[in-house]
């Protein structure tokens, strides 16, 4: 028996590309069980009116109402969203948009997407590995949710940083000092010192990575114990 | 009714009762039946692995990450620790340094539950979860703030840091091995001296390993062996198989091991509504 493929959109709503070069790493392993209707290997509209799975890269500006209506659409063309990337899922280094930056000088306001939409998966990471989305399919296809759960509570929450780790696991004590956080941090921002982390803030892209990769931080938000 | 196997053990393939086959290993101080050395021992012999990263207690209860390439060096890791290593880092640096291509990983749950991710869903490129063979959790109650847990024993016992020469776990009380004897302390009470962290965790057999392990007082010199998956069996089977290991089956010990892991869970929900 031929197994159908997982019919899968790509919409990217504007980030560093990082996550759109990601997915493409991670396509010829997925090719097999997954098609991809991705708008760099197509020319014009969308191929199908219906998805699987939506995938979606990038913050959402909210200067631009263009960008809101996009993600309705998609919203209801797809069965699941997943946020790919820190920005699309939790804002990512787009929140330090201050507008009159270049290169575009217009915009100031980025918010993740369950900002504008719910979403139902989401994936942080700037950007995640193609391994990453790889795993992620795995996992969906084989319906395995308690490997997904940690991406599924993620979906509910808007905001996670190095900001949020030293407030909600250091401040309150439950730090307990296993260092799983510095080495997630992609740049370098967080450093133990005496067995606890410390933030240094000016490097912090809150990808949120330290936040999902801390045992008790993810181990919490699993058990519904966090701010959404 | 709430899936309890599912949450409060994780996924469950075979449980075992394993001791080790070796004299050497059964006469050091392992914690209970040297299993996990002797599962190890077989991985690094046969070749399925180029070392394991584990915690070695240095001096009183503080420890660091170390690489055992031989029996000798993982007879000198055995033991109980503690407290926490703060490992992830340390245990990268020894990766790349001593350029191990495939390790095990002997961890606490919460280790198990970060290295377990990281294998799965590698987030960063800079991940090494394609290197980690085999991820063995250790059965967990919690890590000492030891800081205060000195404190306590020193203020209330008399016993200095540096006179500690081993900790055990024996029923009820907690054994304080000192050159001039050894002082018993009821659990209890030492358990306030937890670090709060530890407090709200509710995974006591570490739910993302390959195989965990542990003891219970029902099976004195056994070591309970949970299986996850074909990985962790193939580890186990293999022990077995090529003489490093005794096995038998365990599942009457299940309800022991989910009796621990209740507590656990129990505990976490108390504090967590208390903290957060």
């Amino acid at each position: 028996m031929v197994m159908e493929k997982l019919k899968v959109l790509h919409v990217d709503i504007g980030g560093c590309e990082g996550c759109n070069v990601s997915i493409i790493r991670a396509y010829p392993k997925l090719m097999d069980s997954v098609e991809l209707d991705i708008s760099y290997l197509r020319d014009g509209e969308c191929k199908y009116d219906e998805y699987d799975v939506a995938l979606i890269t990038g913050g959402v500006c909210m200067n631009e109402p263009r960008i809101g209506e996009e993600l309705k659409e998609i919203r209801e063309k797809a069965k699941v969203v997943v946020a790919f990337g820190s920005c699309a899922s939790l804002g990512g280094i787009l929140r330090f948009c201050r507008g009159g930056q270049a290169p575009r000088p217009d915009h100031r306001n980025f918010q993740p997407i369950n900002s504008v939409i719910e979403v139902d998966y989401s994936i942080p990471g700037c950007p995640p590995t193609p391994q990453m989305l790889q795993s992620f399919f795995k996992y969906f296809m084989a319906g395995n949710e308690t490997r997904l759960k940690l991406f599924k509570v993620t979906a509910g929450v808007k905001k996670l940083s190095g900001f949020d780790l030293i407030d909600d696991v250091v401040l309150t004590g439950l730090c307990i000092g296993c260092g799983a956080c510095e080495l997630s941090c992609p740049t370098g921002a967080i450093k133990l010192i005496d067995k606890r982390p410390t933030l240094a803030q000016e490097r912090c892209i809150r990808c949120g990575t330290c936040y999902i990769r801390c045992p008790r931080a993810s181990q919490i938000i699993c058990l519904g114990g966090v701010k959404t | 009714m709430m899936p309890v196997g599912e949450t409060l053990l994780g996924q469950i393939r075979a449980v075992y009762l394993g001791r080790a086959t070796d004299e050497e290993i059964l006469k050091r101080k392992v914690a209970s039946g040297g299993a996990v050395t002797a599962m190890l021992t077989y991985a690094l012999e046969k070749d399925i692995i180029d070392g394991v990263v584990t915690a070695k207690r240095t001096k009183g209860l503080e420890g660091e990450a170390v690489v055992a390439r031989t029996k000798e060096e993982l007879l000198e890791t055995a033991g109980n620790r503690w407290s926490i290593v703060p490992f992830a880092a340390r245990i990268k640096a020894k990766i790349e340094e001593e350029d191990l291509k495939r390790v095990a990983v002997v961890c606490l749950p919460c280790q198990a539950q970060f290295f377990g991710q990281m294998r799965d869903f590698p987030i960063l490129e800079t991940d090494f979860g394609n290197r980690i063979k085999y991820i063995v959790s250790l059965f967990c109650m919690g890590t000492f703030a030891f800081e205060a847990f000195l404190n306590y024993l020193r203020v209330k016992y008399g016993v200095r840091a540096e006179e500690i020469e081993d900790i055990k776990l024996s029923g009820d009380f907690l054994e304080i091995h000192r050159e001039t004897g050894v002082l018993a302390i009821p659990l209890k009470e030492a358990f306030s001296y937890l670090q709060t962290g530890c407090l709200v965790c509710s995974d006591y057999t570490g739910v993302w390993s390959d195989v965990s392990a542990g003891f219970v007082e029902s099976e004195p010199g056994w070591t309970v062996l949970i299986t996850r998956n074909q990985r962790g069996e193939e580890l186990v089977r293999g022990a077995e198989r090529e003489g490093y290991l005794e096995l038998r089956d365990g599942s009457h010990v299940l309800g022991d091991v989910l009796k621990g892991a209740r507590e656990k869970l129990a505990r976490a929900q108390k504090n967590m509504a208390q903290l957060l």
